[in-house]
């Protein structure tokens, strides 16, 4: 899998080659700014972009402009954001009504090898990642004052975050110590509760999930 | 450059300048004295010359002394030396005799010149001009036949009187006299019914006294005729000594160096203030220089200053000289002229000393205008300084040990997945997240100093971030936002809205909150309000303080409203000028 990373701090960006190349991934460019992340992309075409969101030139949304120019200009390419702080407009901007091949996460995630790979995973073979901060201001945002989100059980809230971080019901029934039966079950009553129609694919149920989040802030 | 009031050192060196002047006056009379000694008339009324001379010379020299800005103090020593010379006439020594009786009637032509100059001791019109050297001409001139032909002088040497050319002499000088006299009093007359009430009454009584003596002097002989000669001179000297000494105490007892510029100007001063046309312009029109500047002496600055306390050199070329204005023999500005205008600095000077007082209070005013100019400035930038200290600071957080941090917990990570036994993975995955749980506080803590939506994107976004994490539903409202801020305004406003949020969350246990950014022309207004149960001050709350604090260095005001029960609404409102 071929992976091209940007960011500015050369140490970091050292640290994410030597942590990629270990997993099997095939780092073919580690840039500094966002013009050489345009150029790079171009050039490789790469299954894959991680990328921090402050860099240079401009040191400020740099790296999120990229990411949406790469989404838009080449849409089979992976992208995963990487930032120090992160916040929901910058999701929102991010999905852009497509909530496919992208993942939004703390920088910090890196550390934790094995779970960030196999979001790498994830995202390259077509998911979502989207980091567990931003899910719970949506989810903190929707369930203030009066809302449905505030009558789900406590269980389906917490099958409702991870829905919206992208997990799979699998992955689900496996961190929660459920059949994957019992969450079909529980999302199936979540989606009857927000009214929301049973979505094909994991990352289009991610996308009517966050949708809805966002929608009905209080 | 011109310097204005005499320093101490000039007013020493002008005390003994005249007292050296009175020594030589006071040693010719003495001389006079002498030299009449050997006359056989009566002694007494003749050695009344030098004494009535010395009189003019001293009172010319208290005048001089007391104002050295008028030149009557010079003019009664002209008179004083008119008198003595012609004292000279009652000498044994023919030519001294012929000066004498030449200068006989100079002296009445001094007073007029007197009359009509003071109280500056410069003629302010043409026809004084005109009047004082037509005086002159009729005392000298016109005196010369008498001198020559009558008045017995030269009976002694054997020169017979002729009367014929002497009377028609003397006709012609009584007809210019007259008519001098008449026109001098017309001329006073028009002054004293222009000058106010209060130097009416010094006024008066010196010009009546004073065209009187012309008047009675000459007629004094007529009228008088039935009394012996000496009598009448001596009544004659006598009128004359009083001219000196009544045009001395006229000069000491009013301020009247004033020139008629002066005089405008201190009416000027008089007015009521609200009423008042700039310093600057009254002076102009005193002085008849519209170029003129008036600018402030600044200690602090050590030089001077505009009235909007930018930092002028005073000028000595091109045309452009200045004048420094003392009060208590202190600088207190000075008077910037077109010198090609004003020639002579001693106007300027004159007018600058009736305004050193409103000089110096403008000078004051300035200069509270300026340090509280500077003091605003130094805070906008103690401010500023602050925030670019917290940025640098948490700039280094970020780049520096954030990063360090991730990087050590990456490597505790990669420890925990190349371990092979069970313990040592649990050891390292705790550490990981040990160093995780650290790097998340740091994270924190940088956001808390440094948001990275406002480093980003600016204070719109930003406050959408505090907001979308607020507990209770809480509405945002922007508009006029679309340009970006100055930072300082940016990172204040941003402040403001977290330290309101924050209270609202920790303190207002309220049911929904809204926050209102509206940029309008150069205003920032904001505003943070609840529905909880208000009674919160900002007296107890160090953040809001501060933020208050801050707020006033950027000229912006800050208010909080929290009736208890009534909700908490804080409100900003910020320059933002671009």
């Amino acid at each position: 899998m071929r992976v091209v990373i940007a960011e500015d701090e050369v140490l970091l960006r050292q640290g994410l080659r030597l942590l990629l190349e270990e997993g099997e991934f095939d780092v073919v460019a580690a840039v500094g700014d966002g013009d050489e992340l345009m150029t790079a992309v171009g050039a490789h075409r790469p299954d894959l972009v991680i990328t921090d969101i402050r860099m240079p030139p401009s040191n400020n949304d740099e790296g999120l402009r990229a990411a949406r120019r790469i989404r838009e200009q080449y849409p089979d390419t992976a992208i995963v954001v990487l930032s120090q702080y992160v916040q929901r407009r910058y999701a929102i901007e991010l999905l852009d009504g497509r909530a496919a091949r992208v993942g939004y996460l703390l920088k910090q995630r890196i550390a934790d090898i094995t779970a960030f790979r196999d979001d790498l995973h994830r995202v390259v073979d077509g998911g979502t990642a989207l980091d567990p901060e931003i899910v719970a201001v949506l989810m903190s945002r929707a369930g203030r004052g009066a809302g449905v989100v505030r009558e789900l059980t406590p269980r389906q809230r917490e099958v409702l975050a991870y829905m919206a971080e992208g997990r799979s019901n699998a992955w689900i029934g496996q961190k929660l110590v459920l059949t994957e039966k019992a969450i079909v079950q529980h999302t199936s009553n979540i989606y009857d509760a927000l009214g929301l129609p049973v979505a094909a694919d994991d990352h289009r149920r991610v996308l009517a999930v966050i949708r809805y989040l966002d929608g009905v802030a209080g | 450059m011109e310097r204005g009031t005499p320093g101490p050192p000039l007013a020493q060196s002008l005390g003994s300048a005249l007292t050296l002047l009175l020594a030589v006056g006071v040693l010719f009379a003495a001389l006079e004295a002498v030299m009449l000694l050997p006359v056989d008339r009566e002694y007494w009324v003749i050695l009344l010359f030098p004494v009535v001379a010395l009189v003019w010379f001293v009172a010319g020299t208290v005048a001089w002394r007391r104002r050295p800005g008028s030149r009557i103090g010079l003019i009664i020593w002209i008179g004083g030396i008119a008198t003595l010379v012609a004292g000279l006439v009652n000498t044994d020594v023919p030519l001294a005799a012929v000066m004498g009786a030449i200068f006989a009637t100079v002296t009445i032509a001094v007073t007029v010149h007197l009359l009509l100059a003071f109280p500056s001791g410069r003629l302010p019109d043409t026809r004084s001009r005109v009047i004082v050297v037509a005086a002159y001409l009729t005392a000298t001139v016109l005196q010369m036949p008498t001198a020559v032909f009558t008045g017995g002088i030269l009976v002694p040497f054997g020169v017979p009187m002729d009367a014929e050319p002497a009377a028609i002499g003397d006709s012609v000088q009584r007809i210019a006299a007259f008519a001098l006299s008449v026109a001098t009093a017309f001329v006073l007359v028009d002054r004293l019914r222009r000058a106010s009430p209060a130097r009416r009454r010094v006024l008066a009584p010196l010009y009546g006294y004073g065209v009187g003596s012309v008047l009675l002097i000459p007629t004094v002989a007529l009228a008088l005729g039935l009394l012996p000669l000496t009598v009448v001179v001596a009544i004659q000297l006598t009128l004359v000594a009083g001219i000196a000494v009544a045009f001395a105490v006229g000069v000491m007892i009013g301020s009247f160096e004033r020139t008629a510029e002066a005089e405008e100007l201190a009416a000027w001063l008089g007015t009521e203030e609200p009423g008042r046309a700039p310093l600057r312009a009254a002076i102009a029109r005193a002085l008849g220089d519209p170029t003129v500047d008036v600018v402030y002496w600044l200690p602090v600055r050590d030089g001077f200053v505009d009235d909007r306390g930018v930092t002028v050199d005073l000028p000595d070329r091109d045309g452009r000289a200045a004048v420094v204005i003392e009060s208590a023999g202190q600088p207190v500005g000075a008077i910037i002229y077109d010198a090609q205008l004003l020639p002579e600095p001693s106007r300027v000077r004159a007018v600058g000393r009736v305004a050193a007082i409103a000089i110096a209070r403008e000078r004051l005013t300035t200069e509270l205008r300026t340090s509280q100019t500077a003091l605003r400035h130094s805070r906008v930038r103690l401010v500023e300084a602050a925030d670019r200290e917290r940025l640098r600071i948490a700039k280094d957080l970020h780049d520096g040990l954030q990063v360090q941090l991730v990087l050590l917990a990456l490597e505790a990570g990669r420890i925990e997945g190349a371990a092979e036994d069970a313990a040592a993975r649990s050891e390292a995955a705790q550490l990981r997240q040990g160093i995780e749980a650290a790097a998340d506080a740091l994270r924190r803590l940088v956001h808390d100093v440094m948001p990275a939506a406002l480093v980003e994107r600016g204070l719109v976004l930003a406050a959408e971030d505090l907001v979308d994490r607020m507990p209770i539903p809480t509405r945002l409202e922007t508009s006029g936002l679309e340009a970006p801020l100055g930072s300082t305004v940016m990172n204040v406003a941003y402040f403001i809205v977290a330290e309101g949020l924050a209270n609202t969350a920790k303190h207002a246990r309220a049911a929904s909150a809204s926050v209102r950014l509206i940029r309008r022309a150069d205003v920032l207004t904001i505003e943070v309000a609840d529905d909880g149960i208000g009674g919160a001050t900002d007296r107890h709350d160090r953040g809001l303080a501060g933020l208050g604090d801050r707020v006033d260095a950027i000229g912006g005001r800050m208010s909080l409203a929290s009736p208890p029960g009534g909700g908490t609404l804080l409100t900003a409102e910020l320059p933002c000028g671009s």
